[in-house]
């Protein structure tokens, strides 16, 4: 493929003009001509808003307390600004570790340490445009969660040409673990690290033992992959999760402290110290941790009020300064522009506050606040948020308000242990162990007793009554996987026995694009989606 | 009393690498503001254009010296992080080459590049692309007018050799066995300096039991001086 820039849309992004001046006319020279340039992070993300970029030049370094190179990527990425074709370019001064440190999720294609000369860029962009080229049909399968297409796709061009061999293992075995395919995945895992211990490689192996609940396994690989390369830090996030796991809450306070000691830039990794350090009673990390969070949340898309209520539950629990913790609220509402998702963990959390204080009319009043909101916003917010709201309920006495909102996690969650674990154990933190336990049990059993209605009916060929069921349940329980999963299946049924129908066609598509935002990684979801696109093409 | 705390408290090593990375925007500006009088000259200004080339070689010196320098004292300090991935071999040394075009061009050097494109390896890019910057610096200085780079697969490791015809690397460390860095002499100057780099780097890769390791000899294609460094 020749290099093109002639119609590539570029932009530079640098706070030093000078270099901006200087590497548009490297790429002039390579025939670009729709450049353009701006200074800093909420320029980029302005210009990207409104334009489809083909390929971004990113310095990392943007000043102090300005947005870097890393914040934009993962915002931009977030946001749905950049098409899976466009190039991200990492631009760095020196050595590129430190940056690599601290990306979690999003890596940009590749790095390019200054001083470059023209040739070297013009080059490096031609080499880089190829491959995403080679590699566009597979990333498009990928942003669009269809695994299956991915796999056969990297089958493929791992026969006919070598060339991204290592990638395409590593799209490959990514692509197998969110269809939880474990073995294979290992299978391929273990192939690259016979040539060479690839931290990536053993990383993915112990995700898989991680999510094959087989603690022990993975904690050995996470401890091999640091001790070999210390600044990988992706091992030390998933030892400390598995160490938790295990019930070593203290190590895995530990193990986040160290990473965040050598790469304290990362924001979602001082939120998971700042909790693991409130529940081990350990103040002084817990301020430290979410001040950072808070103060690297102004400029990045992982701002969340977690960071806020956790401060000021600190706050309150160690310095008794209720003063403090609610102008920390108070903040958080601000930053958030009074978005209610926020505002109803803020109120729950000022209520709880103000029952400490003895300000029992104002701790009401906060407390229905949130009440009200969760009642309005429930069933769009994450279990997470939801959890957060249920337990400050409970720490105020409200213990229906605290149920009823458990309730709805379960009832949305019935078949997620992880989550129902969580629910149980706020129940015994409020000494309602046995209210939980009993809960959590019979809101299961009602749950599978709507499906296996609807499922019985599949069975007996009454597909419409079947649906109706299912329809029913999958409205009151818009976040169940598994009733949605279902609701879309039947309707798949109806319209492969009886031909293409617009109304089902429709109401199948509302079920999996529910079923995309609640879990995208969800096999059946997988394989519905397969299932259904080819139908739509016949 | 109060003033020497202070003095105790200033943490060298933070302050080393923002003074670097403040030379190195310096350094960037000059060497790509170079490039483009380089351009604008060689077909209008004979002379302009000799002494600017030279300025370039110089330019590239100091950054070459001082990206090895702060490498070293973080490798030393056990701060620098080796990032070892899996490239393709004949991309990076075009990569190389292409960084130092215009010098080859100004100094009438020849090049030639022998590496199979479909060969792979694994190694951290930074580190090697120090390493073989900085024989090129010399071999520009040093080579009469060949220059040529060879890659290949033998014994399990990643053979890079830079071969010229210049009169040779001096007996001091010319050597057909592996460089070990304790031999390197800081007396003979930079390329003293550029050794013990390269042999870091070089001992930084390790696969299994293997260590990568650099030689330093005479016996080039060409009759003149041969780098080699060997990565498994």
């Amino acid at each position: 493929m020749e290099l093109d820039l002639r119609n590539k849309k570029i932009l530079l992004v640098d706070d030093f003009s000078e270099f901006r001046f200087s590497v548009k006319k490297m790429l002039q020279s390579g025939g670009a001509a729709n450049i353009d340039d701006v200074s800093n992070g909420e320029d980029a993300i302005d210009r990207m808003s409104r334009k489809n970029y083909d390929i971004i030049l990113c310095d990392y370094n943007l000043g102090q307390d300005k947005k870097d190179g890393q914040q934009i990527l993962e915002e931009a990425k977030h946001r749905g600004f950049l098409k899976t074709s466009t190039l991200f370019i990492m631009v760095t001064a020196e050595n590129t570790m430190d940056m690599v440190m601290g990306a979690i999720e999003y890596q940009p294609d590749d790095y390019m340490t200054k001083p470059f000369t023209k040739e070297v860029l013009n080059n490096r962009v031609s080499k880089l445009l190829e491959k995403k080229h080679v590699l566009k049909d597979i990333e498009k399968a990928v942003s669009r969660e269809d695994y299956k297409r991915a796999i056969a796709l990297c089958d493929a061009q791992l026969a006919a040409n070598p060339k991204n061999a290592m990638e395409l293992f590593r799209i490959k075995s990514d692509a197998l673990l969110s269809l939880g395919q474990y073995d294979d995945a290992i299978n391929i895992l273990e192939k690259v690290l016979s040539s060479r211990d690839l931290p990536w490689a053993r990383l993915g192996i112990g995700k898989i033992y991680f999510q094959k609940k087989n603690y022990i396994e993975a904690k050995e690989h996470f401890q091999e992959i640091i001790g070999n390369n210390k600044a990988y830090m992706e091992a030390y996030d998933w030892l400390s999760k598995t160490l938790v796991e295990l019930g070593d809450q203290q190590s895995a306070q530990k193990t986040l402290e160290e990473a965040v000691a050598l790469s304290p830039k990362a924001i979602l990794r001082q939120r998971a110290l700042g909790e693991l350090a409130l529940k081990n009673n350990d103040h002084d990390t817990a301020e430290k941790s979410f001040k950072k969070s808070v103060a690297m949340g102004k400029t990045s898309i992982y701002k969340s009020a977690k960071d806020y209520t956790g401060l000021a539950k600190t706050v309150m629990n160690a310095k008794k300064n209720p003063v403090d913790a609610l102008t920390i609220l108070k903040d958080a509402e601000k930053d958030f522009q009074l978005n209610p998702e926020v505002m109803m963990q803020t109120a729950a959390m000022e209520g709880v506050i103000y029952k400490k204080i003895g300000h029992e009319g104002k701790a009401k009043e906060a407390i229905d606040k949130a009440s009200a909101l969760m009642e309005e916003h429930g069933a769009k917010v994450s279990p997470d948020v939801a959890m957060d709201v249920a337990k400050s309920f409970f720490d105020v006495g409200e213990t229906e308000k605290g149920q009823k909102v458990m309730h709805d996690i379960v009832q949305n969650n019935h078949d997620d242990e992880a989550i129902l674990k969580k629910v149980q154990d706020a129940f015994d933190d409020a000494n309602l162990k046995d209210v939980g336990k009993e809960m959590i049990a019979s809101t299961k059993q009602e749950i599978i007793k709507i499906n296996n209605e609807g499922v019985n009916l599949v069975k007996k060929g009454m597909l419409v009554e079947a649906i109706e069921v299912f329809d029913k349940a999958a409205d009151g329980l818009p976040q169940n996987k598994i009733v949605n999963a279902n609701a879309a299946q039947a309707l798949i049924m109806i319209i492969q026995k009886n031909g293409k129908n617009d109304k089902y066609i429709y109401q199948c598509k509302k079920y999996l694009d529910r079923l995309r935002k609640i879990d995208p990684n969800y096999p059946k979801f997988q394989q519905l989606v397969k299932i259904f696109g080819e139908l739509n093409a016949v | 009393m109060d003033i020497e705390q202070k003095e105790d408290n200033i943490d060298f090593s933070s302050m080393l690498a923002s003074t670097v990375h403040d030379m190195k925007g310096s350094l960037t500006m000059l060497l790509n503001t170079l490039d483009e009088i380089i351009v604008d000259t060689k077909n209008t200004n004979l002379n302009i254009y000799a002494q600017f080339s030279k300025l370039q070689y110089e330019a590239k010196r100091v950054n070459n010296n001082l990206i090895q320098l702060l490498t070293i004292y973080k490798m030393e300090k056990s701060q620098y992080n080796v990032n070892i991935e899996h490239y393709s071999v004949s991309d990076f040394l075009d990569e190389q080459i292409l960084q130092s075009k215009s010098l080859f061009e100004f100094h009438n050097i020849t090049v030639s590049l022998d590496c199979h494109s479909d060969l792979y390896w694994y190694f951290d890019r930074d580190l090697l692309s120090g390493v073989i910057n900085n024989v090129i610096n010399n071999i520009i200085r040093y080579t009469k007018d060949k220059f040529s780079l060879k890659a290949y697969v033998a014994d399990n490791c990643l053979h890079i050799e830079l071969h010229d015809n210049g009169r040779g690397y001096p007996k001091t460390f010319a050597t057909t066995d592996s460089v070990s860095h304790k031999r390197v002499s800081f007396a003979t100057g930079s390329t003293g300096l550029g050794l013990y780099f390269s042999s870091l780097v070089a001992r930084a890769h390790r696969n299994k039991n293997e260590t990568g390791s650099i030689m330093v000899n005479n016996n080039s294609e060409f009759g003149g001086g041969l780098f080699t460094i060997i990565l498994p």
